[in-house]
């Protein structure tokens, strides 16, 4: 278990230590601190005393490692636009973006285990046919296009009178597809609780979680799909094995093979591709949180490309590696938790 | 009465361009007690008519019809759930290879705890000690330990012996055994089959033993049937079979089995192979390989015929029978 | 009268990817679809009722014309207009054209580089293998489109907006492939490693050919079969991450928009109520995405026949 906590731990250093490098020269070549600090009009002379004085000219590595001593306590330069330390506009953001992936996160899995169960204990059932169409098509709409024909749906509302409304049944049907709209599309709204100084949450009240919903089911459903589609044939795989036939043949009952003997072997590959599929959804939230104007790290990073504000993107490129890098380790200890087959020095039995 | 009656079984598997049949007109019995072989080639059907007594049979195979009686009731016709009630408990299943028979991720104890649980409303404690008890019967060393064990942390011949105790835990009247040793190192396949052998003495378990090796039978069971292309095409007390099959098959079986002879001489191979589901040929399934064939072998399966106290479907037998009958009478 | 000669398009025909392909309708149906959008794309000059982006036939008095079958269209603008009064008809022609330029290329860059990495890393083995491995990984850990977005910001604020997007088509190419190497490269690699260990490696080592030989004549075309299939989903996916980035302003530019970056102008006037804007090239997009997944999908079942459906 040590052997294998090292290990990951010592890859995990290794991989920060990269991003970190990029992160640098990233910064390196496109910032200009002096373009903050002084004005057009200070002299030529006066900005290479400047640059000389804030060790500007020194050699790349020492620069680095002035760069990397002062990540390590914390110190990831200013913002240009804010006017404030990198990490504290990160941390004023950040709440905002987790309360989203939660949110996302537990209709993702709330969702997509019974269904995807469902569509593999009966797979010929219409409802699952349903589902899998759905599910395929999902997979072509980008996660964008999803948040605008929510939006259109349920935030502006849709009129449909395709059908001729002089019939009893053209009118129901219009009446079914139309819809009201008036869910919030843009930002968080206006109540917002409290949590620890820092963290203000939109769960705790009303409009905070209406606001809320759109953007966690825009997020969810580019996930949603590949999530049913793999616990679906994950699922069907297991139930051909010999050992459920056996199952089956002590008498067990169907749930109990179900959800104890095949789901739990179901489950093991779908942690694996969970947590892949967390670099994903970092990508998504840039993409959910400006369709939302959603006040969140991905929105952050986009205005501060827009902006060119290169502190801010260096400091969200090495807060998102350290995510990514935190996440993935914690996901591959948890798979060696649970899969008994696993010796945690990380090789299999 | 027996204790299981098949009677005219009919397996069908439904696949595109209509139903293969797997197994016709199966029918033998199984008593208090006793251990019948099932012998024959790979796709023959042996497994399937193993695993249709408790209607097991893998997709797209179904029972199109006949009748499985079971202490008088017909399990061909029970409902799942009925079944559920039966399977594991009165009549138990080994399968062929214990380490895709076992749940890797789940412990030996709690595949065996579950087991019992299924059928009996006692405590957990309570079902472990019974599965304690027969860790130790089949001699498992520390039994304790072997509960908390996942399947990959024992050797196979262990396995093999933890599932021989799951048959045993609900004291079947039954234990249905397909290849049970097949899959395990042939230093312990006599280790694991002796055991089996005195488990089911000792507790009068009635055993059902498919296997493709006429040495096992021999040794083991009391009656054996010989199954082709999914018939019986012999079928009665093991020593006369053994001794002097019938059958053309069988007979060739048999001296397929290498003896002692003379260095150089040739190993017996029944010529051809055994035809495919798609491919039965009209008649009796055997004809063509057979050097006995007639007209009549290809027009129809034959009846049984009694020859001492074995049952054999074939032409040849019959008219043998007949010569020997009428040879008598002339006598007399 | 003729000779036994067979020639390749009666093999064609003969073959079971004919076969299968005649058999499935939805792949026919996909094929079709996606042939007429291909199609369309670049015939777009010449099929396009109006150039949109010659500023001189845009009207702004058109602006914002509901398509055919809503009150107040206008049948010279069958899908209606956008806010400058472009004709919609003629902008997702057009549109189309870019995004499936940019689908093509990056998928061929990505095959390259895939190819090449990946017939390095498993023949070389070694440290050639754990370095491009590592960052394989590492990019395939943050996810592709997030790798997309990070050089596409880099590039953008390097080259500056404009130069951006005079170039950004084949800046497009470039950061999409580069991002989505490492699946392909992986798969690859796999099999190289397996046919390595087959005998006619041997046989070619024996022989005395060199390394760039084996790899490049002998080992590759007995890879190459599943990079077909991911090369179909790759393209969907190069679309996809390229209308992602144009619709977060790191693609195409307003002046050569994409079906990403038409949807992203039209965004902003949803809430006026000029739904079809933002949501045909939405659909169009879909479509285009969808069938080549389908065919995707189709293409894998061919190529796997162990895998029966029902």
């Amino acid at each position: 278990m040590l052997a294998f906590l090292v290990q990951r731990i010592s890859q995990a250093f290794l991989v920060m230590f990269v991003i970190s490098v990029i992160a640098f020269a990233i910064q390196d070549g496109l910032g200009d601190p002096l373009q903050e600090m002084v004005g057009m009009s200070v002299s030529e002379e006066e900005r290479e005393a400047i640059r000389e004085e804030l060790g500007l000219n020194d050699p790349m590595v020492v620069q680095y490692l002035r760069f990397a001593g002062n990540a390590l306590q914390g110190d990831l330069g200013n913002s240009y636009f804010y006017s404030k330390p990198t990490l504290e506009v990160i941390a004023e953001h950040l709440p905002a973006t987790l309360e989203l992936v939660i949110g996302a996160s537990l209709i993702i899995v709330f969702l997509s285990v019974p269904i995807g169960v469902y569509a593999a204990i009966r797979p010929q059932a219409w409802l699952s046919k349903f589902f899998m169409g759905v599910s395929t098509v999902g997979i072509s709409i980008p996660v964008f296009l999803t948040a605008i024909v929510l939006i259109q749906l349920f935030s502006i509302g849709v009129t449909v009178n395709w059908f001729p409304s002089d019939t009893g049944w053209g009118q129901w049907m219009n009446d079914f597809f139309t819809t009201e709209g008036g869910l919030p599309s843009y930002g968080r709204g206006d109540e917002l609780t409290d949590l620890f100084g820092t963290w203000e949450s939109g769960f705790f009240t009303g409009t905070g979680l209406m606001h809320l919903v759109l953007p966690s089911v825009s997020l969810a459903s580019i996930m949603l799909p590949l999530f049913i589609r793999l616990i679906r044939a994950e699922m069907m795989e297991v139930l051909q094995s010999d050992y459920i036939r056996y199952a089956r043949a002590k008498g067990l009952s169907a749930g109990r093979i179900n959800f104890l003997h095949a789901l739990k072997n179901t489950m093991l590959p779908v942690i694996t591709v969970g947590g892949v599929q967390i670099g994903i959804m970092v990508a998504y939230t840039i993409l959910t949180e400006t369709v939302f104007q959603w006040p969140g790290v991905g929105l952050m990073f986009l205005e501060a490309i827009t902006r060119s504000d290169i502190p801010l993107i260096v400091a969200y490129l090495m807060v998102v590696g350290l995510i990514f890098v935190v996440t993935n380790t914690l996901v591959d200890l948890i798979y060696g938790l649970v899969n008994p087959t696993v010796k945690l020095t990380g090789k299999k039995a | 009465m027996a204790l299981l009656e098949v009677k005219n079984l009919d397996v069908r598997f439904a696949v595109r361009g209509g139903d293969l049949t797997a197994l016709r007109g199966i029918s033998f019995s199984l008593d208090k007690g006793e251990r019948l072989g099932l012998v024959g080639e790979s796709g023959a059907g042996k497994s399937v008519a193993a695993f249709s007594i408790l209607n097991l049979i893998a997709q797209p195979g179904y029972i199109a019809g006949g009748q499985i009686l079971f202490e008088g009731k017909d399990l061909a016709a029970m409902s799942e759930r009925e079944l559920r009630k039966i399977r594991g408990n009165r009549i138990a299943m080994i399968f062929q290879d214990p380490m895709m028979t076992l749940n890797p991720v789940l412990t030996i104890g709690t595949q065996m705890v579950e087991a019992i649980l299924a059928h009996r409303n006692i405590s957990k404690k309570e079902a472990r000690a019974i599965a304690l008890d027969r860790l130790q019967k089949v001699q498992i060393p520390s039994p304790e330990k072997r509960l908390d064990q996942y399947p990959h942390e024992l050797s196979g011949g262990m396995r093999q012996r933890v599932i021989i105790a799951i048959a045993l835990l609900l004291d079947p009247e039954i234990i249905i055994a397909d290849e049970p040793t097949t899959a395990l190192d042939v230093t312990i396949q006599a280790e694991i089959m002796d055991l089996l052998l005195n488990l089911c003495e000792q507790e009068n378990v009635a055993l059902m033993l498919i296997t493709h090796d006429l040495g096992v039978v021999s040794q083991v069971t009391q009656r054996m049937l010989v199954m082709y292309s999914g018939r019986i095409i012999e079928q009665g007390p093991t020593r006369e079979i053994i001794n002097d099959a019938q059958h053309p098959y069988t007979q060739g079986l048999i001296n397929a089995l290498p003896q002692m002879g003379e260095p150089g001489e040739r190993l017996f191979q029944i010529p051809g192979s055994m035809p495919s589901l798609k491919n039965v040929p009209k008649g009796c399934p055997f004809h063509p390989r057979c050097k006995f064939a007639t007209e009549q072998c290809k027009q129809a399966m034959p009846e049984y015929v009694r020859s001492g106290n074995v049952n054999v479907a074939c032409y040849e037998v019959a008219n043998l029978i007949e010569q020997e009958k009428r040879m008598q009478e002339a006598e007399s | 009268m003729t000779t036994a000669t067979v020639s390749r398009w009666d093999r064609f025909r003969e073959s079971f990817f004919w076969y299968s392909f005649k058999r499935d309708k939805v792949a026919i149906a996909s094929f079709a679809v996606l042939l007429l959008m291909v199609l369309a794309a670049v015939f777009a000059p010449l099929l396009a009722p109006a150039d949109p982006y010659d500023l001189a036939q845009i009207n702004i008095m058109n602006s914002e014309l509901p398509p055919v079958g809503m009150s107040g269209a206008d049948p010279a603008f069958p899908l209606g207009t956008d806010a400058q009064g472009r004709d919609l008809l003629s902008t997702i022609l057009y549109g189309t054209r870019v995004s499936l330029m940019i689908g093509f290329g990056a998928v061929i860059l990505q095959a390259f580089l895939g190819i090449l990495f990946g017939l390095l890393a498993g023949y070389l083995g070694g440290k050639v293998d754990a370095v491009l491995m590592r960052i394989a990984d590492v990019q395939l850990s943050f996810s592709t489109l997030m790798v997309a977005i990070i050089v596409g910001a880099v590039f953008k604020a390097s080259f500056g907006n404009l130069m951006f997007g005079e170039i950004a088509i084949y800046m497009l190419i470039f950061i999409i492939g580069v991002a989505e190497w490492p699946q392909i490269a992986r798969t690859v690699r796999a099999s190289v490693l397996a046919e390595k260990k087959k005998e006619y490696v041997d046989a070619a080592k024996v022989m005395g050919f060199g390394t760039r030989r084996i790899m490049f004549r002998h080992i590759l075309p007995n890879t190459l079969s599943p990079i077909f299939v991911i090369a179909t989903v790759q393209i969907a996916n190069a679309i996809i991450s390229e209308a992602a980035l144009s619709f977060l302003g790191l693609g195409m530019p307003e002046t050569q928009p994409s079906l990403g970056s038409l949807i992203k102008s039209g965004f902003d006037y949803i809430q006026s109520g000029s739904w079809w804007i933002t949501l045909i090239p939405g659909l169009v997009l879909v479509v285009l995405v969808l069938v080549i997944n389908l065919l995707g999908d189709w293409l894998r079942d061919v190529m796997n026949p162990r895998l029966y459906k029902g």
